[in-house]
């Protein structure tokens, strides 16, 4: 019998995922082109809308090497074509390597290389799609009805003053980072206590999130200092204010 | 000729629904083509098992984020976010990212414009470098898990939303005092919630728009606002 890691990674499955995710990078052209002209129709400048092109594409680059990890760490059970897949379209980096493991457990196989076969592979791989697909199959049906609806609750057509929407957003995402920074505060508290299982072996283990979260809290706040002075390096704040905080965590693992 | 903005919109919807139904039927197709090349077949009983076991806390998650993500997405974006995928660690703050660099007034034509450009540059951005990654998986491997290196990417969420703390948190410390306080206390006294930040979000958001609302409507957030609007 063939390997079955062999098998995973043979040459048809790459050019069967590289297929599929041609399409979804063209829809992505697709709404760009349309949204673009839109833009330049109504007056927004095309300086503005590339430098949101831009600045979008900057901002995603670091976060998109963490996924490339989660990449990897599923290729070496699911082969690379299940991994590319899983990770670039649908779904999330937590989710994955979850149902991955949930889906191999409630087959009764364990979740390894050793263990899997081509069958539990494209089972697996079934069970992962079809578990997280339910929001994209909603937003066929329902996001026209639902943005329509909250078109007409009182959202405004054009620009001028400010709203209280812009407000709920910016409330909406203070209440997002709440909950990430409120989770690393409760790591540092329950870690100690043992209320909760060490994942590594570092010293400062359930201290680092928290640390690394304040080491990138200040270092955007002196990057937007400096931007208040130099307009252009803004786009470049979040993503280096990132990696000053991703190179913090290097450094308080050595301890 | 004029621009006829309600056309522009029916045609995104029109677009995205025709391009999401045919992304997601090739995606779930995809097991089924792997069987068909590798000559096996589905294992349906063990599917079934699998899919009771994962799918509905995963089902009832995506309902409250669809509900959640397309006001603050809109239309163009939630189309695309949604077949993209990474919503919470990535698009989301992406575009909020996005939209304040912009300064664009939310709700408005130009505030659905910067969203849907930048989720789709975001995906573009997150396919190439994964598509990278893997033309050169042997090489990146061993750099991606050297061990001086695996805490940082372990802790790029960390990285991430500190820095958006300063970002957001800095515009209303009275919007934000509340929610982080729940946040911090609910998730001290209930460990298992650490990893819940999905669910996390609907107490910590709801209270932060409330808050929000009521300082709204006694005037008490405008002043600063503008400032910030004026930065």
């Amino acid at each position: 019998m063939e390997d079955y890691l062999a098998l995973a990674n043979s040459t048809p499955l790459f050019l069967v995922v590289g297929g599929v995710l041609l399409f979804i990078a063209v829809t992505c052209v697709v709404f760009i082109i349309k949204s673009y002209r839109a833009g330049i129709k109504i007056g927004m400048g095309s300086a503005l809308l590339k430098r949101t092109i831009f600045s979008s594409a900057l901002f995603t680059l670091v976060p998109s090497i963490s996924i490339l990890l989660g990449v990897i760490a599923l290729a070496g059970t699911l082969g690379l074509p299940a991994g590319w897949l899983r990770l670039s379209v649908v779904g999330n980096l937590q989710y994955e390597a979850l149902a991955a493991g949930s889906a191999a457990q409630a087959m009764g196989v364990n979740y390894s290389s050793s263990s899997l076969s081509t069958q539990n592979l494209c089972t697996i791989l079934l069970v992962m799609t079809v578990g997280i697909s339910l929001g994209s199959v909603i937003s066929i049906f329902f996001v026209k009805f639902y943005s329509n609806k909250l078109n007409r609750l009182g959202t405004k057509k054009s620009s001028g003053g400010s709203s209280f929407a812009s407000w709920a957003m910016t409330a909406m995402f203070i209440g997002m980072s709440a909950a990430f920074i409120g989770s690393y505060v409760a790591q540092a508290v329950n870690g100690p206590l043992g209320r909760i299982e060490r994942t590594d072996s570092y010293t400062l283990s359930f201290y680092i999130p928290l640390m690394v979260a304040a080491v990138s809290f200040l270092s955007m706040s002196l990057c937007r200092w400096i931007s208040s002075k130099y307009k252009r390096f803004e786009d470049f704040s979040l993503s280096l204010s990132m990696l000053i905080g991703m190179a913090s965590a290097s450094l308080l693992a050595l301890v | 000729m004029p621009f006829d903005w309600e056309e522009y919109e029916n045609s995104i919807h029109k677009t995205g629904i025709i391009m999401v139904s045919v992304g997601i039927a090739l995606i779930i197709s995809v097991p089924f083509i792997f069987a068909k090349i590798l000559s096996t077949s589905i294992d349906w009983s063990g599917f079934a098992h699998a899919i009771l076991r994962v799918g509905p806390t995963y089902w009832a998650i995506s309902i409250v984020e669809f509900l959640v993500y397309v006001p603050l997405l809109g239309a163009g974006g939630s189309y695309l976010a949604f077949i993209t995928g990474n919503i919470i660690n990535m698009k989301l703050p992406c575009v909020f990212y996005a939209k304040d660099i912009a300064k664009v007034e939310e709700g408005t034509k130009e505030s659905s414009i910067i969203s849907t450009l930048s989720i789709a540059s975001s995906a573009l951005m997150t396919m190439l470098v994964i598509f990278l990654g893997v033309l050169m998986i042997v090489p990146l491997t061993p750099i991606l898990e050297n061990r001086y290196l695996q805490p940082a990417f372990a802790n790029i969420l960390p990285s991430l939303f500190g820095a958006l703390a300063a970002q957001y948190f800095t515009k209303s410390w009275k919007i934000t005092i509340i929610p982080l306080a729940i946040s911090i206390v609910l998730t001290t006294a209930v460990p298992s919630l650490i990893n819940q930040t999905s669910v996390m979000m609907i107490p910590a958001g709801g209270v932060a728009i409330a808050i929000a609302f009521f300082l709204y409507k006694t005037k008490r957030l405008e002043k600063k606002k503008e400032a910030v609007n004026a930065r």
